[in-house]
């Protein structure tokens, strides 16, 4: 019980500006949602702990600005993180269209990292164009997990974040299990291997 | 990134109140936080080691105000002398003894509370002492240290505040075994072994409610203290094992955050918490050696709803010389037999387990529905017959865990014969006091249980004659008898012997004792008094007796069965409440912590400067609001991989600064062109925009965008463009400017046909000479005296605007002379070009070097230098008015003139302040050198 966390992890959330961003984190953050739409100009945090099959998991949320005169700077947020939520509007064609280049951005800035896909404020189907059918096409073929969410209406929120979580955990499980590995397959060389050497000769 | 952590609050120094409280006469060596337990309760309390010449005494304050500010919050409450004499003993929490005291801490678990153990544990050592000087503080304290904690509960206005130690104990674990009581393996034995697995070091976490605080729990005879050794390293290992029972990982220290989510579940607990209603049938019979030859339904079958848990009591279960000497008894396997025969045949019951102590045997069954719910199964028993080692006499304990719930039962056989009534108290506190359920760490007591059930032949008897016994039997008067029941006066009278036990009024007839076989009290020669030595009593909060008889109907004993049955509530969590309580929680505390995250407002994130002008400073204020909880520290940090957090042009000032909640900061941020950077705005390299990162230590960044345009000016422009530009240069469409200050933009063809149409030397600079040859020939002290910021400004306008056309007559000479100067500095490229630097350095000495580089220098760059020399020489020959002397003006013009290439002026990092000096000093004497040669004669080139 005294732990604190078994895991921290730090996420961050990128996409276009005014997709709504900061409205999923202080949805899953803080469950509130406010209408009234505020530029990010920066780049802030929250945290949020979750707890995942009895595991304590912390979340550091990182929102990031997302107009285009920042991308340079935002870019350096990329360090150190486990996981990237991708944000677009399922409202907004040129938000989804733009995911592509965000990809790219990931790519570009980190090593290995978990994505996850999602087409936010799902909640009015009279002004959805970007179809359901068409994100999860185009997901399938990035090969990354999609998710529509309504931050509005508290809608698939958690549970994306349950899963950028999960995808986490795994990879650090696999990395873990790697490195357990690891050993059998080096050769050790040092003082240890010389004198063996040595008992040989003799 | 670092967080601010929750309780960002400065720890209060509680030892240096202490000490004020306390004043000179005593040193406080260190006060700790505290929780102290008192029936029950829990409080808390500020601990303190106080030191007088040598003598050592623990005292124990509380506090009007939570957390306590001043030493005027505190109250002495009690004093311990901390001496050889001193005990304690370290598990779940500290406990204290001296030789009249016994108090029971809890202390958070911290290093501070390590150091105070380990302080107390080495004064323990010291020798028996007087403590006189403790008296006068005691005095102080005694209205409270006497009183029980009633009072003292009233005389602290926040005793609500604290939480109930039973809840807090057996709830918070009892909280993380039902957590995982659905993965939790329970294996299961019809024989006598356990059915749940014994807590390991990798369960122990799980490990559920097994304790229920209760004064009885601090009732330990000195001696059980003597277990424990005084040595510190013993007390740190008692901690450390009970440390890690309670916590998974014993690396990772417990954190403030885990306090709050223990408390407020707590605090919750009824959200998610049921409590749910069982039948428990409890029966005890003395046997008085026989077989199972009559049916026990009449006695185990009182109810036509079957018991949950059967709790079976035998005593004088073999009489035989073999049953003390071997270990084993056939009667037991018969008695077994039976019980299990005859358990309520509308349910199926596992046995829980059975224990036996020669004649004492207890068996325990429960429902086969309620196996899951069931763990730490544990039995003990402890012998009090002859020499308080045989077992003839002696209790049987079995305990487990359901649910939430620690229950207990006791069967005991208590010391015989009429006037033995003291020997039966003091079995009771033996059978009390070292019972033990060795399975826990340290092993757990009867008392630190939920829900007891004391049962047995507890031998106490009726103090009134035999013939009034018997006629009252007869009339039925039991009140009458109960009266003059021992047992019943223990009870009635406060007693510390089965303190805290209820037992149902018996409505029955004496069980003891009968003519075998019959329903006759004794006939023999002895002619014992009848007697209700079968009893039934029970101890715990949701406990309800519902029947209480005994069973005439059968014979075969000296004894007559006593059964009861009660319904008891036991805790269930509810897993999908707990879950949600628990997320709720958590969400709760995430919120928290989000709030205690520094937070800022910024009135404006954006900065536009308009028309910018060289050497004209601009500035804007944007005001940083502390809107968060705690204060906060901000700082411009560098973005990717620049050198500094800005643009050369750009300042913000401050660019470090703390500010405290509901405060704010303005930052200034102003823009300013100065030579160093004016030459690449000029030529539109490099534009006014530039992105400020505000960091808040711990928390989020924010981005301040800088942008403006700027006036082209002629500073900083190059000879080559300036000698193109017929208009001023603000007249020059950008598009253009950019063409003329590329690089070799002189040798283009259109410019080498037209070549008519260049100036000889920039009209600038001409203009600035003009104005010193028409008003400054002969002033004292040119280009010593420095000019005025607003006239060059002025003269800046002039020189690009064009207007007025000329410079106005009535400014300074010295401005004029600083301009020329800052002109010429600010060429983009210098009048000597900068790769021809080191060949001038080199060639200094030497006249006819130095005119081959001059001769060879592109026409407008030559021309602007022999200009500029040919005016110095006309300044000379004025000297004897304006004072100037060669050598001053050629190092001044030198220096201008002759620049380094950017590249090679970075001071190398290894060179000393001083080194760098001695060039600098050789370089001026070369350049000033170089340019003597041409300001001393008219060389003709």
């Amino acid at each position: 019980m005294a732990r604190e966390y078994d895991h921290l992890f730090k996420l961050l959330i990128i996409g276009d500006s005014g997709v709504g961003k900061s409205s999923l984190l202080l949805r899953f953050a803080d469950n509130v949602f406010s209408g009234t739409y505020i530029t990010t100009i920066g780049v802030d945090f929250k945290i949020r702990t979750i707890d995942i099959n009895g595991e304590r998991v912390k979340l550091q949320i990182w929102d990031t600005a997302g107009q285009e005169r920042f991308r340079t700077i935002t870019s350096t947020y990329y360090r150190g993180t486990h996981g990237v939520v991708v944000v677009y509007d399922v409202t907004s064609g040129e938000s989804f269209a733009n995911v592509q280049r965000w990809l790219h951005e990931i790519d570009q800035n980190c090593d290995v990292v978990n994505r996850i896909l999602v087409g936010n404020k799902d909640d009015d189907p009279e002004r959805k164009v970007v179809l359901t059918q068409d994100a999860q096409r185009f997901a399938e073929r990035m090969q990354i997990q999609l998710f529509e969410t309504s931050a509005k209406e508290n809608k698939n929120v958690e549970e994306m974040f349950n899963a950028i979580t999960r995808l986490v955990l795994e990879s650090k499980r696999k990395m873990q299990d790697e490195a357990r590995k690891q050993p059998t397959n080096t050769i050790r060389v040092g003082p240890s291997a010389a004198a063996k050497k040595k008992q040989k000769c003799c | 990134m670092f967080y601010v952590p929750l309780s960002s609050q400065p720890a209060i120094d509680i030892t240096k109140l202490v000490q004020k409280k306390l004043g000179q006469d005593v040193i406080c060596k260190q006060a700790v936080e505290c929780v102290r337990i008192d029936e029950g309760k829990r409080f808390l309390r500020y601990a303190a080691i106080v030191e007088r010449s040598r003598e050592h005494g623990l005292f124990i304050f509380t506090s009007s105000r939570i957390p306590c500010l001043q030493s005027s919050d505190l109250s002495l409450e009690v004093i311990i002398a901390v001496d050889s004499g001193f005990r304690h003993k370290a598990d779940y929490h500290l406990h204290l003894r001296s030789a009249d005291k016994h108090v029971l801490l809890e202390l958070p678990r911290l290093d501070t509370s390590t150091a105070f153990l380990t302080k107390i544990v080495s004064l323990t050592k010291d020798r028996k002492q007087t403590f006189q000087w403790l008296e006068k503080y005691r005095r102080e304290c005694q209205v409270f240290d006497e009183t029980d904690s009633r009072t003292s509960n009233s005389s602290n206005p926040f005793a609500d505040d604290v939480f109930d130690p039973l809840r807090h104990v057996s709830q918070s674990q009892g909280v993380t075994q039902a957590k995982t009581a659905g993965s939790r393996q329970t294996t299961w034995y019809e024989d006598s072994t356990p059915i749940a697995s014994q807590p390991t070091a990798s369960n122990s976490a799980l490990q559920p409610s097994h304790r229920s605080a209760s004064r009885d729990s601090l009732d330990k005879s000195v001696n059980t203290y003597e277990e424990f050794t005084d040595s510190m390293e013993s007390v740190q290992k008692q901690l450390g094992i009970s440390w890690s029972v309670e916590f998974n990982s014993a690396e990772k220290p417990a954190s403030s955050r885990e306090k709050f989510v223990r408390q407020f579940l707590i605090e919750r607990e009824n959200e998610f918490t049921n409590v749910q209603y069982l039948k428990v049938f409890c029966g005890t019979w003395n046997v008085n050696g026989r077989s199972p030859l009559e049916p026990l339904n009449k006695w185990m079958v009182v109810d036509n709803e079957p018991p949950d848990i059967y709790a079976i009591g035998f005593q004088e279960l073999d009489l035989s010389k073999e049953a003390f000497i071997f270990a084993d008894s056939p009667k037991e396997a018969e008695w077994q037999d039976a019980v299990m025969s005859y358990l309520h045949p509308k349910a199926k019951y596992k046995k829980v387990k059975s224990v036996r102590l020669v004649g004492v045997l207890l068996i325990v069954y429960i429902q086969e529905k309620h196996v899951p719910n069931i763990s730490y199964i544990d039995s003990d028993s402890v012998p009090t017959g002859i020499m308080g080692i045989l077992g003839n006499k002696g209790g049987v304990s079995i305990r487990f865990t359901l649910y939430s719930t620690s229950l207990c039962f006791v069967n005991s056989h208590l010391a015989a014969h009429q006037d033995e009534f003291e020997r039966r108290n003091s079995d009771y506190r033996d059978i009390m006091s070292r019972t033990r359920f060795k399975q826990f760490e340290p092993p757990l007591e009867i008392s630190e249980h939920d829900i007891v059930f004391w049962i047995g032949d507890l031998n106490y008897r009726i103090d009134l004659p035999i013939d009034e016994v018997r006629t009252c039997i007869k009339k039925e008067m039991y009140t009458r008898l109960l009266e003059e029941d021992q047992l019943y006066g223990l009870l009635q009278a406060s007693s510390d012997v089965f303190k805290g036990f209820e037992e149902g009024t018996p409505k029955f007839d004496p069980t003891y004792k009968f003519d075998s076989g019959t329903n006759n009290y004794d006939t023999s020669e002895k002619n014992r008094v009848p007697a209700w030595c079968d009893r039934i009593l029970w101890r715990g909060p949701n406990v309800k007796q519902h029947r209480y008889n005994s069973h005439p109907q059968l014979r075969i004993s000296d004894h007559k069965p006593v059964s009861s049955l009660f319904t008891v509530g036991v805790r269930v969590i509810d897993q999908k409440l707990y879950k949600k309580v628990y997320e709720d929680i958590m969400k709760h505390l995430d919120r928290l912590e989000n709030d205690y995250l520094p937070q800022i407002k910024l009135d404006k994130t954006e900065c536009v400067f308009k028309d910018v002008k060289f050497i004209e400073s601009q500035s804007q204020v944007v005001t940083v609001v502390n809107i968060g909880q705690v204060p906060v520290e901000f700082e411009f940090i560098n973005k990717l991989d620049d050198p500094t957090y800005c643009k050369p042009w750009l300042k913000a000032t401050p660019s470090k600064h703390y500010i405290q909640a509901g405060s704010c900061c303005e930052v200034t941020v102003e823009v300013y062109v100065d030579k160093a950077t004016v030459a690449k705005l000029n030529s539109g390299e490099e534009k006014l925009e530039d992105i400020l990162v505000l960091h808040l230590a711990g928390g989020k960044d924010s981005f301040i965008t800088v942008s403006g345009n700027f006036l082209s000016s002629t500073f900083g422009s190059s000879i080559e463009a300036l000698v193109q530009m017929h208009g001023p240069i603000r007249e020059v469409p950008v598009a253009d400017l950019l063409e003329i200050e590329q690089p070799g933009s002189l040798n283009r063809l259109d410019i080498a046909q037209d070549g008519g149409r260049l100036y000889m030397v920039p009209k600038e600079i001409w203009k600035l000479v003009d104005f010193l040859h028409r008003n400054g020939l002969d002033k004292e002290d040119l280009f010593q005296q420095p000019g005025r910021n607003s006239e060059i400004q002025l003269i800046r306008d002039c020189l690009d605007t064009g207007k007025p056309d000329r410079i106005p007559d009535n400014l300074s000479v010295h401005s004029v002379a600083e301009a020329l100067l800052m002109f010429l500095e600010c060429l983009a490229q210098p009048v000597i070009p900068f790769n021809l630097y080191s060949q001038c350095m080199a060639s200094c000495n030497n006249l006819m070097l130095s005119k081959q580089i001059v001769s060879h220098l592109p026409d407008c760059h030559k021309n602007t230098f022999l200009y500029i020399c040919a005016f110095l020489r006309e300044l000379l020959q004025h000297s004897a008015k304006n004072g100037l002397e060669p050598k001053f003006i050629c190092i001044m013009f030198g220096e201008v003139m002759l620049r380094p290439p950017p590249l090679s002026t970075p001071n190398k990092g290894q060179a000393s302040v001083k080194d760098r000096r001695s060039r600098l000093r050789e370089e001026e004497t070369k350049k000033s050198a170089f340019v003597y040669h041409f300001v001393s004669q008219d060389l003709n080139l």
